[in-house]
């Protein structure tokens, strides 16, 4: 039977605390928890059989659950769902072999918790606004600069350079709301990662890896943000277990 | 999501539900799926997927360049004509494969969508 492995922790004097945690939580399909130790670093594994393993959104729920119990406890690395090795002595062996990246992952998220930050629009509202700003301030030409003739090439080009135009105007917006983003962010010491455009209503989607402590003056923050941009609507999330924030390869 | 893992929110938890869920959805739809049955379909997603980005790729340079006003009428009478033909072009080819806009927008991913 395979081993399914949930999180690697950095447990160090705290075995026990573990222990008692595990014994109250059960793995996918109720599968009883237990750790592996390898020096500072443990995991935490239940038996399961590859054949029995089914993937769907009921059994990635149960997974994620048991990472986000450990994470209230542990400074931990989530494992991605359907992380499975063959035995125990091959989990102890990947954990000394990779010892030193793994540290080096634990030192960069220990005792910090990843945020989540989303902005939606109303993209037909906000385009119009925009627009209208632009134009009087004085930065759009109401008419496009192409002298319109008898002529469906012509007309064609005008209809995309619009198009152009008004890209160019919110792509320069969603840049201003992530530099605004990135300023309060910096003041936190925050490390983040922001994706902007993702469809047309989520102009930001972005996660951050932040000192626990200072989760308070994130929702501040953010406040701050939503009262300066009345149009748009921040969503934040967290604390999550750090998934975006984990970066290494098993050797 | 659960909703107590909402630390800040103006909007409503079903309207964030909503829009997680078109994220969601998106990434769902976007997926290349090529499967031993609809290769050759498939093939032509990809294909016509790789066409796309660099027409649009080539049309967004085109127009930045109509915008700082470097053209002259003639150029741009000669672009509008070349870019309305790819365009149409294009709009047949999707047809004749029975795709869409948003099937030739693959999602690639943590790098999101292509397009």
């Amino acid at each position: 039977m395979e081993k399914m492995i949930y999180s690697i922790l950095s447990v160090k004097s705290n075995k026990e605390k573990l222990n008692d945690l595990l014994v109250n939580i059960k793995g996918i399909t109720g599968a009883g928890l237990y750790q592996l130790s390898f020096d500072e670093i443990t995991v935490v594994v239940s038996d399961m059989s590859r054949a029995s393993l089914i993937i769907g959104k009921s059994t990635v729920i149960e997974y994620a659950g048991v990472i986000e119990t450990l994470s209230q406890q542990f400074t931990l690395l989530p494992m991605r769902f359907g992380s499975l090795m063959e035995s125990n002595e091959a989990i102890i062996h990947m954990l000394e072999k990779n010892y030193p990246d793994i540290q080096q992952n634990i030192l960069k998220v220990e005792n910090k918790h990843e945020f989540g930050l989303k902005v939606f629009c109303d993209s037909g509202k906000l385009m119009t606004e925009l627009r209208v700003k632009s134009e009087a301030d004085g930065k759009t030409p109401t008419k496009p600069d192409i002298e319109i003739k008898n002529s469906i090439f012509r007309d064609w080009v005008n209809q995309k350079l619009k198009e152009h135009r008004q890209e160019v105007l919110l792509v320069t917006y969603v840049d201003s709301v992530i530099g605004e983003i990135a300023e309060q962010l910096d003041q936190l010491k925050a490390i983040s990662k922001i994706k902007k455009m993702v469809t047309p209503t989520t102009i930001v989607d972005g996660v951050f890896l932040l000192d626990k402590a200072l989760k308070d003056e994130l929702i501040h923050a953010v406040g701050e943000l939503q009262a300066k941009y009345p149009t748009l609507n921040f969503i934040m999330t967290g604390p999550w277990p750090p998934y975006n924030f984990t970066n290494f390869t098993i050797k | 999501m659960n909703e107590n893992k909402i630390l800040f929110n103006t909007g409503s938890f079903d309207g964030i539900s909503e829009e997680i869920g078109k994220l969601t959805s998106n990434v769902e739809e976007s997926r290349l799926k090529l499967t031993p049955d609809n290769a050759d379909s498939g093939l032509a997603k990809l294909v016509l997927t790789l066409v796309e980005l660099i027409r649009k790729l080539v049309e967004k340079q085109a127009m930045r360049r109509v915008d700082g006003g470097s053209l002259t009428d003639d150029e741009i009478e000669r672009l509008g004509e070349t870019l309305m033909k790819l365009d149409l072009k294009m709009e047949e080819l999707k047809k004749h494969f029975n795709l869409t806009d948003r099937d030739l927008n693959i999602n690639l991913g943590p790098l999101g969508d292509l397009m």
